[in-house]
């Protein structure tokens, strides 16, 4: 079976900086992946070129068999890409339910059906009890797990994480987890970026390390947290002798 | 939950029906034809503020041009009965028609403009249109048009006596344009709308085309706005550029539902209901003295309530609500 989501030698470039040179990865479905690396490496701007917040300078983007390159990120929506941002855009004078509404629409018209699809979501997440909350009422945990049951309300077959384990506690960062575990166990393939390396790394099946735009090592997190390569990126040249 | 919810849409429509009772009961009592007049004018601005509401409360596009659809809307209706013979009826569709594509034709365009800039865009369209109109020798130029008035006729939707009948339609008009918004608030666009003010890219990365949903705000707040104009147009029985295309129309359709809520079901009903009577007032008993004393007074008016009550007054009567879900 094809991969549910591939980049084929994806080049970004901003004027004379190169975000992302090169980059092809790809995700199997039913995955968790995990996109890692130090600030800079061109981690956001992967993700914004997947969910179709803007094209490739070049290269292509292959979503569930098809060619999406060139799709605004709304058609990516309908077509399964679910996305969470990095810095959290929720609609802040809006309700909790309502925000979820608006993704429930995708493949609900009828409003009745949006609607019950937005409640469900909200048991899954744990949001029930929030539902007729203002999101601007929200704590900052909240919030990222808003932006998820929206993503999720959209019915997606792949689910991009933007750091929604970071800056969170100890322990809302377990929950956190536990929603990403759950979502998976629904049948979604999950991309996640993150930062917190203890604690996405035993979530992910396979964990891809950008470096300064390019993928500098792909595989098991074990192995990838051990790579000379990768320590080198995050800590400088001393540490990666020293290892 | 969703018992809350539609509880309260049934509540708002309650309201609404009985309001819209008593306000057609209103004439029984007001006989003085220049309280009269003021009632008209209340349920017009009430009806065309909450047709701007449209475009830039739900949808948070700011236009500070709609004078032009009210102006097309006349101008489209007076140009059909006069040339052509047309029934103001019918002309008052084309006009509603003929500015829901005109909005949509600039639409696209200034859409992709943000914030400040798209205001600017639309202050300047209206000053172009009324310029045109201004020169335009064969829609009357700067004289106008002066609508034949030859007696009462439900057909020609003139009357001459009495100002009940345009009473009624004002009425009829702002009851219109209170469902329409109604109906919207719950529909798939009045999430959308909601949704790109709050936040366009996470309403594009939820499957929201935020263009076209521009677009259909647009499309709906100015065919209502101009049904509005065209309506203005009979009541005034003469148009000419400036007293149907004027800035202060624009004005005077985004203030009442910044006064009474920007957004909201309720806000621009609220704001003209309070805005309007007093504008009038003001005018009539202290505009005499040439001083500009009733503008300042008006002026006052909305800075304080604009300082005390940013959401507008709607947020008085939630607020309440509001305390006890966020606690």
């Amino acid at each position: 079976m094809t991969a549910l989501l591939e980049t084929r030698g994806v080049w970004q470039r901003f004027g004379g900086l190169v975000a992302n040179s090169d980059v092809s990865i790809s995700v199997g479905r039913g995955e968790i992946v995990g996109l890692i690396g130090p600030n800079g490496a061109g981690k956001s701007t992967l993700f914004n070129l997947i969910a179709g917040v803007l094209p490739p300078t070049q290269g292509s983007i292959w979503f569930d068999g098809e060619d999406v390159t060139n799709l605004p990120a709304a058609e990516r929506c309908q077509r399964g890409v679910g996305r969470t941002f990095q810095v959290v855009k929720s609609f802040e004078t809006m309700t909790v339910i309502d925000n979820v509404i608006v993704g429930a629409l995708v493949r609900n018209t009828v409003m009745r059906e949006a609607r019950r699809k937005a409640h469900q979501v909200l048991e899954f997440t744990g949001l029930a009890a929030r539902a007729d909350v203002l999101a601007s009422d929200l704590v900052p945990a909240e919030k990222r797990r808003l932006e998820v049951a929206r993503a999720l309300a959209t019915e997606p077959k792949l689910l991009l994480l933007d750091e929604v384990l970071t800056g969170l506690t100890p322990t809302e960062a377990q929950t956190g987890v536990a929603l990403v575990r759950k979502v998976r166990d629904a049948g979604i393939t999950v991309l996640m970026v993150e930062h917190v390396m203890e604690i996405v790394m035993p979530l992910v099946d396979r964990a891809i390390v950008l470096d300064l735009g390019k993928v500098l090592v792909e595989g098991k997190p074990s192995e990838v947290v051990r790579d000379p390569k990768v320590i080198k990126a995050y800590l400088g040249d001393r540490h990666a002798v020293g290892a | 939950m969703d018992k809350n919810f539609s509880a309260r849409r049934r509540r708002d429509l309650i309201i609404a029906a009985v309001l819209a009772a008593l306000a057609a009961l209103a004439p029984l009592f007001v006989k003085n034809v220049y309280v009269q007049n003021i009632l008209v004018l209340t349920l017009m601005y009430a009806a065309l503020s909450q047709s701007w509401n449209i475009l830039s409360g739900y949808c948070g596009q700011i236009s500070l041009g709609h004078a032009l659809y009210f102006g097309i809307g006349a101008y489209t209706t007076e140009l059909l009965f006069t040339k052509f013979g047309v029934l103001p009826w019918f002309g008052m569709l084309a006009g509603g028609g003929i500015a829901a594509v005109i909005a949509m034709g600039l639409g696209y365009p200034f859409f992709r403009l943000r914030g400040h800039y798209f205001v600017i865009a639309t202050i300047v369209i209206a000053e172009i249109g009324l310029l045109l109109f201004q020169n335009w020798e064969w829609a009357g130029a700067a004289m106008g048009i002066t609508i034949p008035v030859r007696g009462d006729s439900w057909l020609k939707f003139q009357f001459m006596r009495s100002k009940l009948p345009y009473f009624y339609f004002a009425l009829a008009l702002c009851c219109i344009a209170w469902f329409v918004t109604w109906w919207l608030e719950d529909s798939k666009w009045g999430f959308w709308w909601r949704a790109v003010k709050d936040n366009p890219e996470a309403a594009e990365s939820l499957g929201v085309v935020v263009f076209n949903s521009k677009m259909g705000a647009a499309a709906v707040s100015a065919f209502l706005v101009a049904i509005g104009g065209a309506f203005y147009a009979q009541f005034l029985a003469y148009i000419d550029p400036e007293s149907v295309m004027g800035f202060q129309f624009s004005l005077l359709m985004a203030l009442p539902a910044v006064l009474g809520g920007i957004g909201t079901l309720w806000g621009p009903v609220l704001g003209a209901a309070i805005l309007i009577p007093m504008t009038e007032l003001t005018r009539s008993y202290i505009g005499g003295s040439g001083r500009g004393v009733d503008l300042i007074v008006y002026g006052t008016l909305i800075v304080l309530i604009s300082l005390a009550l940013p959401q507008g007054l709607v947020s008085l009567l939630s607020r309440s609500k509001t305390k006890g879900a966020t606690r």
